[in-house]
């Protein structure tokens, strides 16, 4: 296919060229296309509420996206998906198994999902994540749902990218204690405790509600909600608390410049991102520079200086 | 290392040059043997692969629908019940139908002798049979990847 007939097609909303347009971002960062892409879309983004789905591994966030896209297909929107699984650290493979708890939805109701490799990037997301979601918003989605990688304490980034952040727990993950900490905890719009059929379950909710009934809220109140993916209980508590959220950001002032703020930020990061990426690599494949460093006695601090000022590119 | 990345091969460096080869592993059909997939979805990851398995009983239109929204490279079809012969057809005739021509399609799984040139006819390759050794199959996947690769953006 060639880039205009994909911009086109990206436009009409049509799937495989939605499809290949990802495939272009994901595979070559920066190229020529690749902005070409992003630049000839971005008039027709803005149209989509994006929802972040985070928490730890097998807690059953891919399940609970199943249900809810679902959801939100019969009340006549149209929702995407994006979920991100781990690469390996040591082949650069990767088994990307979202797609397993969700098909028979994503069959059903005609849903395009695509699942993402991390590929080395930390924080839960894939570098190539902004401009996926921004194809799936030109392309006409209503909704985006992104899926981070099983989430650890500090993995937040998703939190930069999405209008609404849904933290998925469940029973027997800790105490109050854990719902004191810092990190993932604080990036909630809405905390889901899914599970609900185990026990624990309901001390999991009171655990979060009393660690949230600490500090004052002010503006948007947190939920903790405890749901059950599997058979459907609490779902509609938690689409109104999506809608809910949604009225929140849209009567907000304050919200929605932090969310314009928060664009600005990731953009900025990541060409500054991939322009230390080429510097660094045109550095460290230089034979001369490798002979440099182990000759030792130099300065490290003017080689960092050196390469990172370095503006032929 | 710092940045950098696994790409295809490692020499097919002008087309989506960041991007590991993607692979679809699907028995379509009525097929509930799956012991066999995960040993070959964990080998295709240590070769550097991204495997999506979308787990069992996916339909024919479904396994084409899903390499559509992934955009995979490959797509990798198995089955121990018989029905090669008409499951794997249909795959291939509703990607006719659907006009899709970069997407590489391999076989395996149970298959006769006498039924592999009828697979091949349809565009199907590999076809290999229990006992094949893993690095067979990851080359000849790797070879029919870059020959997907190279039509995606011709």
């Amino acid at each position: 296919m060639k880039i205009n007939e994909i911009i086109s097609g990206v436009l009409r909303g049509d799937k495989t060229s939605i499809s290949r347009a990802i495939s272009i971002v994901e595979g070559e960062p920066g190229s020529k296309n690749s902005r070409m892409l992003m630049e000839k879309i971005y008039k027709n983004i803005g149209n989509a509420h994006i929802i972040g789905i985070t928490g730890p591994p097998g807690i059953g966030k891919s399940t609970l996206i199943g249900r809810l896209s679902g959801i939100i297909t019969n009340s006549g929107k149209r929702v995407s998906i994006v979920a991100i699984d781990a690469s390996s650290p040591f082949s650069g493979g990767a088994f990307l198994g979202n797609r397993i708890r969700m098909q028979e939805s994503l069959a059903r109701n005609g849903i395009f999902m695509r699942s993402i490799a991390s590929r080395g990037m930390e924080g839960g997301l894939t570098a190539s994540i902004w401009e996926t979601v921004k194809i799936l918003d030109a392309g006409g989605s209503d909704y985006i749902i992104v899926e981070t990688v099983g989430a650890g304490q500090s993995d937040i980034e998703v939190v930069n990218l999405a209008h609404t952040v849904i933290v998925v727990l469940g029973p027997g993950l800790g105490d109050q204690i854990q719902a004191l900490k810092a990190g993932i905890m604080e990036i909630a719009s809405i905390f889901v405790v899914n599970k609900i059929d185990l026990p624990g379950a309901y001390i999991a909710i009171k655990d979060l509600q009393d660690t949230l009934a600490m500090s004052p809220q002010k503006g948007w109140k947190i939920p903790v909600l405890g749901v059950n993916s599997l058979d459907g209980t609490g779902f509609d508590e938690l689409i109104s608390s999506i809608g809910a959220h949604m009225d929140y950001i849209q009567t907000n002032d304050n919200a929605k410049e932090e969310i314009i703020k928060k664009e600005l930020k990731v953009i900025a990061m990541e060409e500054l991102r991939r322009s230390f990426e080429r510097k660094m690599n045109a550095f460290l494949s230089d034979q001369k520079n490798g002979e440099i460093l182990i000759k030792g006695s130099v300065n490290i601090y003017q080689i960092v200086d050196s390469i990172l000022h370095d503006d032929k590119e | 290392m710092l940045g950098e990345r696994s790409s295809v091969n490692g020499k097919n460096q002008s087309l989506f040059k960041d991007r590991p080869i993607k692979i679809l592993l699907a028995k379509p059909g009525i097929d509930g043997h799956d012991r066999g997939i995960f040993v070959l979805s964990k080998a295709f990851r240590d070769a550097g692969m991204e495997v999506i398995y979308p787990g069992l009983l996916p339909k024919p239109e479904d396994v084409v629908e899903i390499a559509v929204n992934e955009d995979v490279d490959v797509i990798a079809l198995s089955l121990l019940n018989g029905a090669h012969l008409t499951v794997f057809k249909k795959v291939v005739d509703i990607m006719k139908k659907r006009g899709i021509k970069d997407i590489a399609v391999v076989g395996g799984g149970t298959i006769p002798d006498e039924d592999k040139p009828k697979l091949e006819k349809m565009g199907i390759t590999g076809n290999y049979g229990p006992g094949t050794p893993l690095s067979v199959i990851i080359e000849h996947v790797k070879k029919r990847a870059e020959e997907a690769r190279k039509l995606k953006m011709a």
